[in-house]
C-alpha cells in the first residue's frame, strides 16, 4: 500500500505539544521517538521552548521547515481539532490524536470527534486514533507510544503486523513478548477509529513486505461488510489472527425467533471467521502465539503430527493434547511404516520409545535427536513436527536449534522449550532463527493446531469443501 | 453491545400455512396440508395427519395448546376438531401430513446489527435450546458454506453415517442455498425465519414447522 508508506517509513515526525516535562505524554513520545533511534528530522513543536531533548522546537507546525510526514498531537482535546487543521494546512501525510475524551466520553465527545473528521474531509491528511496510544515500527524506528520508555520493553524488528482497538492491551502484550525476543513488523492502536480502521491497517500490513501475518485485537465492527469482503481478501494473502471481546454479551432475549435469540455477537462472529477462513484467538497470548506461527513456519498440509521429546511426559501430554478437540479440531499422531521404524531405530538407544511420541529419553543425545528430526523431516508420513527442546539433560545442548532449523526447512515444525533456567537463551535463538518456540505443552499444541486450521480454510476457500 | 434483529417497521408473521406455501414455492419441501374451518366431507391427505391452529398473531402454537400431532384417523380428527374449535373459537386451522420420521434441525434467518443478514444451521429439538449447537454464516453462502456449517454442528455426523441411520445431506445443503436466496430476494423482504424442525431422513429434508415475517414494504 503506497498509501501507507509515509506511515511505515516517514522522513519527518513532527510532536506537537512535545515537552521537557517528564510527567507530560508530549515528553514520552518524543523521548521514545529519539531513544528508538529515528534517523529522520524530529520536530517538537510547543511555543513556550526554544529547544528540547536537544532539538529545535517550533512555536506551531505551520512553522516547520520542510514536509512533515507524521504528526503525533500530543494537547488536550479541545485544542485537537484546530491543530488538526493546521496539519491538514501544512499537508502532513498522517496524524496521530492521543488526547482521550471523544466519542468514548458522550454527545459532547462525539461533536468533538465529528469535527475531527471534518477537518480532514477532503484532505489527504489520514487520522490514527483519537484516544490512542500511538503507533511503532521498528524497521524504521518510529515510536510514539505514549509510555516512558523506561516502564516498558518495546519489540525489536519482527514480522507480526499487530492491531490493537486497546492502547493499553497492546502495549502490555509488546511488553511480554520481549521476554522470548518476539518481534513486531508494526503496532497500531487504532483507538477510536476516526479515520483510519482495522481494515486500513489489514491493507497496510498486506501491502507491507516486513509482515507475514496480522493479529487483531478488536472490541467492536463498526463496519460488518467491510470488515468481511477486507478480511476474506487480506487472509488470503497474509493469515490474519483476531481475538474479539465481548463474547458473553447476548443475543436479543425478547427475540421471538429462535435463530434471532440464539445470534448473539459471538456466535455470529464465530460463523463468519470460518467464513473468512481466519483463526480465531482466545486470549492475549494465543493472539501473538498463533501470528508467530502463521508468519514462521511453513504451512502444515496435513493432520499427522510426529512429536519428538527426550522427555516422556511431555511426549503423552502432547498427545492427549493434540488428539484431543477442544476450541480447534484434534490432529492425529503419525504413524511409521516398518522401514521408517528401522531407520529410527539405528539411532535411538535400546530404551528409546520409538512409537510416536518418540522419547529418546533422558539419556538421549544431540546427535541422535539430529538424525531423528531428519529422519522425520524426510518421511512421508509426516505432516508436522513438535520437537522438545530441553537443555536440561546432560547429552543435550544448545546445538540442537541447527537439525531444528534444518527440519524446519523441510516440514512444518513447532518447538516447546520447557523450563527455565537454561531455556531462555535457548528460546531466544529459536526466535532469531524464526522458529515458532513456546513454553509450555498447551502452547506448543495449540500453535500446531492453529497451523492445522489456517491450512484447511485455505484449502476450502481455493477448492471449496 | 446488545444484538437485536432488525425488524422493519412493517413486519408482519406470515401464518404457517402462508410461509409453506412460500417455502414450497422456491423450491422447498413441506409436508402438503390444507386450511380448514370444518372439516370437509372428502380429505385428500394421507393420515397420520396434524392440525394446528392458523393464526399469525399466535407465534408459539404449542404453548398454548394449538398443535395436536399424529391424528391417526377420521374419529380422532373429528375429537381433535372439537376440542380445537373450542379452544380458539372463530379461527382457522392447518391441517396437514405429518413429516416422515428422521433428525431434526433448525434453519433460520435473521438480520445482524453489524454484519446484515445471517444464515443458521443448528441441531433441532430441545438440542437447539438445551446446547445452542449453532452455526451461523453471513449471506449470501456458497456450497462449501453450507457443507461447512453441517460439519459444525453435532448433528452433523448423521450425514456421515451414525448407528447405522444415514441421512441424505445434500438436501440440507440445497436447503441452506435456497434458504439463502429467499432471504437475500428484496421482493421477498424477509425479515427473520425459523424452520424448526427440518426433518432430514434419506429421503430429502421437509420442514415441519416454519415461522416467516415479512416486511410488506418491499
Amino acid at each position: 500500500m503506497k498509501q501507507f508508506n509515509k506511515l511505515l517509513s516517514p522522513n519527518a515526525v513532527a510532536v506537537i505539544g512535545a515537552s521537557p516535562d517528564r510527567s507530560k505524554i508530549g515528553n514520552a513520545v518524543l523521548e521514545n521517538l529519539v531513544s528508538q533511534g529515528f534517523e529522520g528530522k524530529i520536530y517538537p513543536v510547543n511555543p513556550s521552548y526554544e529547544e528540547i531533548l536537544g532539538l529545535k522546537c517550533y512555536a506551531e507546525i505551520e512553522s516547520v521547515p520542510g514536509k512533515v510526514d507524521l504528526a503525533v498531537i500530543a494537547l488536550p482535546a479541545k485544542l485537537a481539532p484546530t491543530v488538526l487543521e493546521q496539519c491538514v494546512r501544512k499537508e502532513v501525510a498522517f496524524v496521530i490524536i492521543v488526547a482521550g475524551g471523544f466519542s468514548e466520553l458522550g454527545d459532547e465527545g462525539r461533536k468533538l470527534e465529528l469535527s475531527l473528521k471534518e477537518k480532514i474531509r477532503g484532505s489527504r491528511t489520514r487520522l490514527i486514533g483519537p484516544n490512542t496510544v500511538g503507533v511503532l515500527f521498528p524497521h524504521s524506528k518510529v515510536n510514539t507510544a505514549l509510555t516512558p520508555g523506561d516502564r516498558i520493553w518495546f519489540p525489536h524488528e519482527g514480522q507480526i503486523g499487530f492491531i490493537s482497538q486497546s492502547g493499553a492491551l497492546g502495549l502490555l502484550v509488546m511488553d511480554s513478548i520481549t521476554e522470548n525476543g518476539t518481534g513486531i513488523s508494526g503496532f497500531v492502536n487504532i483507538g477510536n477509529r476516526a479515520d483510519i480502521d482495522e481494515e486500513d491497517l489489514m491493507e497496510m500490513f498486506l501491502g507491507h513486505a516486513e509482515t507475514r501475518s496480522i493479529v487483531a485485537y478488536l472490541e467492536s465492527i463498526s463496519d460488518g461488510g467491510r470488515f468481511f469482503s477486507t478480511v476474506k481478501r487480506v487472509n488470503m494473502e497474509k493469515p490474519i489472527v483476531v481475538l474479539k471481546t465481548g463474547r458473553t454479551s447476548e443475543a436479543s432475549a425478547a427475540a421471538s425467533f429462535h435463530t434471532g435469540a440464539l445470534a448473539s455477537n459471538d456466535r455470529v462472529l464465530e460463523g463468519i471467521l470460518r467464513q473468512v477462513g481466519v483463526v480465531r484467538a482466545y486470549n492475549e497470548v494465543e493472539l501473538l502465539d498463533f501470528g508467530k506461527a502463521l508468519a514462521y513456519a511453513r504451512p502444515l498440509e496435513g493432520k499427522r503430527i510426529a512429536v519428538l521429546t527426550t522427555a516422556g511426559g511431555l511426549g503423552v501430554l502432547t498427545t492427549d493434547l493434540l488428539t484431543t478437540e477442544d476450541a480447534r479440531p484434534a490432529l492425529s499422531m503419525a504413524k511409521f511404516n516398518d522401514t521408517e521404524l528401522a531407520e529410527l531405530k539405528k539411532h535411538a538407544l535400546p530404551i528409546a520409545s520409538l512409537n510416536n511420541p518418540i522419547d529418546l529419553t533422558a539419556d538421549g543425545s544431540t546427535q541422535s535427536y539430529a538424525s531423528i528430526l531428519d529422519l522425520l523431516s524426510n518421511s512421508d508420513n509426516v505432516d508436522g513436527i513438535i520437537a522438545y527442546a530441553l537443555p536440561q539433560t546432560p547429552k543435550i545442548d544448545s546445538s540442537v536449534i541447527e537439525p531444528i532449523m534444518s527440519a524446519s526447512g523441510k516440514k512444518t515444525t513447532i518447538v516447546g522449550v520447557i523450563g527455565n533456567r537454561l531455556t531462555k537463551d535457548l528460546m531466544l535463538q529459536l526466535e532469531k532463527a524464526g522458529i515458532p518456540a513456546y513454553p509450555t505443552v498447551q502452547r506448543t499444541v495449540a500453535a500446531m493446531k492453529a497451523l492445522y486450521l489456517r491450512s484447511t480454510y485455505i484449502r476450502r476457500l481455493l477448492y471449496g469443501s | 453491545m446488545a444484538l437485536e434483529p432488525v425488524f422493519g417497521p412493517q413486519a408482519v408473521n406470515l401464518t404457517e400455512f402462508e410461509a409453506k406455501a412460500l417455502l414450497m414455492k422456491n423450491g422447498i419441501q413441506a409436508p402438503r396440508g390444507i386450511i380448514v374451518t370444518a372439516i370437509p366431507d372428502k380429505i385428500e391427505l394421507r393420515f397420520p395427519l396434524a392440525l394446528k391452529v392458523s393464526d399469525a398473531s399466535i407465534l408459539h402454537k404449542s404453548d398454548v395448546g394449538g398443535v395436536r400431532a399424529g391424528i391417526v384417523g377420521i374419529y380422532d380428527l373429528l375429537e381433535e376438531f372439537s376440542i380445537m374449535q373450542k379452544r380458539f373459537p372463530g379461527s382457522q386451522f392447518l391441517l396437514e401430513e405429518m413429516a416422515p420420521k428422521g433428525v431434526e434441525f433448525i434453519v433460520g434467518a435473521t438480520r445482524d446489527q453489524v454484519f446484515g443478514p445471517v444464515l443458521m444451521l443448528g441441531s433441532g429439538g430441545i438440542y437447539t435450546e438445551l446446547y445452542h449447537d449453532v452455526a451461523f454464516r453471513k449471506l449470501p453462502i456458497e456450497k462449501a458454506d453450507a457443507v461447512d456449517m453441517i460439519r459444525e454442528i453435532k448433528s452433523g455426523i448423521f450425514c456421515r453415517g451414525f448407528r447405522s441411520q444415514t441421512i441424505d445431506c445434500g438436501s440440507v445443503v440445497d436447503l441452506l442455498m435456497k434458504a439463502s436466496a429467499m432471504v437475500l430476494s428484496e421482493k421477498l423482504g424477509i425479515e427473520s425465519m425459523d424452520l424448526n424442525p427440518v426433518i432430514v431422513s434419506s429421503n430429502g429434508a421437509v420442514v415441519a414447522d416454519a415461522k416467516i415475517s415479512v416486511n410488506r414494504r418491499k
